[in-house]
């Protein structure tokens, strides 16, 4: 009897020694979202795979600890030819892994790599602002006659097509890191140049991750360890977190904003981000390519209160144009039904429904399209009958596996009303507005104003402040015009442990783990 | 049964696992290819030059035929080509890292609900209608009917979160981390075996030779083990195969929630993006996994079965 009661004392304590296996101080332990599509810079596509590797590999500018753009591999810059070209000096103390130094021709052949058809760079097109890159990416150039060359060994000469003010951006994009000359792009055998080294990869268990002493900054990266854990389930990611096995989270279940606002209010970080949510109208179906009362009409009968607090509830901001707010020095276009109150909007959206003359003699019959997923299948359900109650209008829902939903809405043939959205390649406007130019491939409204292109065409010419109010007066007539209905702009949402220092939000959700610490004594 | 005619039978049954692979190939190589969509389509439209040389980097330029052909020679050579969605690994390497993962779960699972279900079974069919019965029963249906994306979030809240007995989620190989998922996959499937072992053991214990063994005098547990036990867990053993299989290739629900690097995901999330070689690769697995553990049943139930042996031998 003894000996068995004694054994079951042991189990039951090592059952509470198990409790909540602390963390170790050393080791930042972050959620990733899901497994990283690839760790090579040319192939790297997805965020989480951008995210880390921006911790192993470093371009010629880098982020600060709230997400702008500062000098990385480069120490400096000239710009000159009215931003047409610039000119980069290397840091002296630029070290690849292995102790070699950095060089310009680290920069050149990676890029020429990038641009090379046969490397087939999902993310290449990055590039595009760079002089002869699309031609070289279209077969047509030799990708010799890219726009970069090494002016000394420590220093880099980019030429771009035209000026791009967002160019700093793509070059802490991984897209536009250097490759060392010994070795391929494979992290795993390569040399780095980052402030973290690779050091263990399990696929969707674990990426460790260890501080690389040649870097530059190695003396201020604050960990000596960080590890990412690829975690495709929300639920379970905050489980993780609240089990004190995450510091950071990558996310937060969908529905739970209220709980954790109310029970983890200092740990909640929610934050404007750079995406936008809408509604895309097809311009091919004969109504909604028409009639932009039924268009207006369409677009003012969505009560977007509702939709972001009780739908959505997960923090999002009520959308009302396609630009987000954030971007520094631009104002956002505005309509003037944004400031009216809801029941102004929907009385307006009958007088513009009534005049668009859609629901005569039957009441219209529209498709709302949307990919397999439950936030937007609620979205859906909740237009749709904010459709019916305000115009009367007959929604049928539809949804697609996302693969067929891409091609379908590509097509531009059976679509009607489609869910659709953005979010930024770089923090500038026209990350949003050059989707809905006459010749843009991504343009699945198939809008066509040709006073739209105009601005934008102008704004590519001009700079500064000038530039940012064409690109204003772009996205004004674009609301004008309603090619798609917005409906709220994405926030970035974590989970942040009071004990991390060092993490600051921002609008482009980098949080760079060089910056980040971790304060002794858990919390 | 005598040793050349184990052989034998061993033989023809393993030989008859070709055509069934070779057909299961075809049939999941041409099913994904009928599907909408390849791996490359996304929101972003990529340059066509791009698109081109990515096309021909995994032969999906050549025809479909020879490019089935040319999957079936790399097959015979073992080898699965590198994976569409995770670039940086050939599907190879995937399930040379997540069958272990799967396969020790499984495995332990599958161990673990054959000895609590049997067990609980017999004692449920030794004490028949009786409260034990019932109370056993009652909570069989219980595990049968409650899905384990339910079980599994509740042993997170309660033994994870609230009292931080055990991980909540995540993987190391330590054993602490095996324990919620184990149990998660064991629940339903100790359920089962347990009302089929108690409905077996029932019909078992009816039978003459029970009652012959009982007059003669022989001690219950005697009885119970020598003379019912094998005959009475023979459709256990027939459910076991294919469930086995099913459990050590990984469940797609426990992975989640767990986030466990199992082979389970590879299913779902290989067919949602279309990378077409992992989702040939964990089919064509399985199909190797399902086929093996019914060979093994077989082979079992020869030997728990007299009848089976002398009805093939003849």
């Amino acid at each position: 009897m003894l000996p068995q009661f004694a054994k079951l004392l042991c189990f039951a304590a090592m059952l509470a020694s198990l409790a909540a296996a602390p963390l170790t101080a050393a080791t930042l332990h972050r959620g990733l979202g899901p497994e990283p599509d690839s760790l090579h810079i040319h192939q790297a596509q997805g965020l989480a795979a951008v995210n880390l590797l921006r911790d192993i590999r470093e371009g010629l500018v880098t982020f600060d600890v709230s997400g702008e753009p500062v000098p990385g591999q480069a120490e400096s810059w000239q710009v000159l030819d009215n931003g047409k070209r610039y000119r980069f000096t290397l840091r002296a103390d630029a070290r690849w892994s292995n102790g070699d130094p950095v060089t310009a021709d680290d920069f050149v052949r990676a890029w020429q790599r990038a641009v090379t058809p046969a490397t087939a760079a999902t993310t290449a097109g990055l590039l595009k602002d760079v002089r002869h890159a699309e031609e070289i990416l279209g077969g047509r150039a030799e990708p010799g006659a890219l726009g970069i060359r090494a002016v000394g060994p420590g220093i880099v000469e980019v030429e771009l097509e035209q000026a791009a003010p967002w160019i700093l951006e793509i070059l802490a994009h991984p897209v536009s890191f250097p490759l060392h000359s010994e070795g391929t792009d494979d992290p795993r055998i390569a040399p780095v140049n980052g402030p973290f080294l690779l050091q263990e990869w399990t696929p969707r268990a674990s990426i460790h991750l260890v501080r690389n002493e040649q870097y530059y900054g190695a003396a201020t990266v604050g960990m000596d360890a960080v590890d990412y854990h690829p975690i495709e389930e929300p639920a379970t990611e905050l489980a993780l977190y609240r089990a004190g096995e995450l510091h950071i989270t990558e996310t937060i279940p969908a529905g739970r904003f209220a709980w954790l606002r109310e029970n983890l209010p200092n740990e909640l970080r929610v934050n404007p981000y750079l995406g936008s949510f809408w509604l895309g109208l097809n311009f091919n179906h004969p109504l909604l390519g028409q009639s932009p009362e039924l268009r207006r009409a369409l677009a003012l009968a969505i009560n977007r209160e509702i939709l972001v607090e009780t739908v959505l509830g997960a923090g999002e901001l009520v959308g009302w144009g396609v630009v987000p707010p954030g971007i520094a020095g631009y104002q956002p276009a505005t309509l003037p039904e944004d400031s009216m109150s809801q029941e102004a909007r929907e009385a307006e959206a009958r007088r513009l429904y009534r005049q668009s003359g859609a629901g005569e003699p039957d009441p219209l019959l529209l498709e709302l399209r949307y990919n397999t997923s439950g936030v937007h299948r609620r979205v859906a359900v909740a237009v749709a009958s904010m459709w019916k109650q305000v115009l009367g209008v007959n929604t049928e829902l539809v949804n697609e596996e996302w693969k067929v939903f891409v091609n379908n809405r590509r097509l531009g043939i059976v679509t009607q009303v489609f869910r659709g959205g953005w979010i930024a390649d770089y923090a500038d406007p026209s990350s949003f507005l050059d989707l809905f130019s006459s010749g843009s491939n991504l343009n699945n409204t198939f809008y066509r104003n040709a006073r739209f292109d105009g601005l934008l065409d102008s704004a590519k010419a001009s700079a500064g402040a000038a530039r940012m109010e064409l690109l204003r007066e772009a996205e004004a007539q674009l609301l004008q015009d309603m090619p798609v209905i917005p409906l709220y702009y994405y926030v970035s949402r974590h989970l942040v442990n009071p004990a991390v220092t060092g993490y600051e939000d921002n609008v482009r959700d980098v949080h760079l783990s060089r910056y980040l610490e971790l304060e002794l004594g858990e919390p | 049964m005598n040793q050349e005619g184990i052989l034998r039978h061993a033989a023809t049954r393993f030989l008859g696992l070709i055509p069934t692979l070779l057909v299961l190939i075809t049939i999941a190589f041409f099913l994904i290819r009928v599907a909408p969509g390849g791996p490359f389509d996304s929101e972003k439209v990529l340059p066509p030059e791009i698109r081109t040389n990515l096309d021909a980097k995994y032969h999906l330029d050549e025809p479909l035929l020879m490019q089935y052909f040319r999957y079936l020679g790399q097959i015979v050579s073992g080898d699965f080509g590198p994976s569409f969605q995770y670039k940086d690994w050939s599907v190879n390497e995937l399930i040379r890292r997540g069958f272990p993962v799967s396969g020790t779960i499984g495995g332990l699972a599958m161990l673990l609900a054959f000895v609590i279900g049997t067990l609980t079974g017999i004692a449920a069919a030794l004490r028949q209608n009786t409260m034990l019965d019932y109370g056993v029963m009652g909570v069989a249906m219980l595990g049968i009917s409650i899905p384990t994306f339910v079980v599994a979030p509740l042993l997170i809240l309660g033994v994870g979160v609230y009292a931080g007995w055990l991980p909540a989620g995540g993987w190391d190989w330590s054993w602490q981390r095996m324990v919620l998922p184990v149990v998660t996959l064991a629940l339903p499937v100790i359920a089962y075996i347990a009302r089929l072992t108690r409905g077996s053991m029932i019909e078992v214990l009816h039978s003459n030779y029970i009652r012959t063994a009982r007059a003669k005098g022989l001690p219950e547990y005697l009885v119970i083990w020598r003379h019912a036990f094998k005959p009475a867990i023979l459709p256990v053993i027939s459910y076991m195969g294919p469930a086995t299989a099913a459990l050590i290739t990984g469940s797609v629900v426990i992975e989640r929630i767990y986030s466990i690097p199992g082979l389970g995901s590879y299913f779902v999330q290989g067919a949602l993006n279309r990378d077409y070689t992992l989702v040939m690769g964990v089919v064509v697995f399985y199909g190797v996994v399902i086929t093996v553990l019914n060979f093994i049943v077989d082979l079992l139930y020869a030997w728990l079965n007299p009848r089976i042996r002398y009805d093939e031998l003849q």
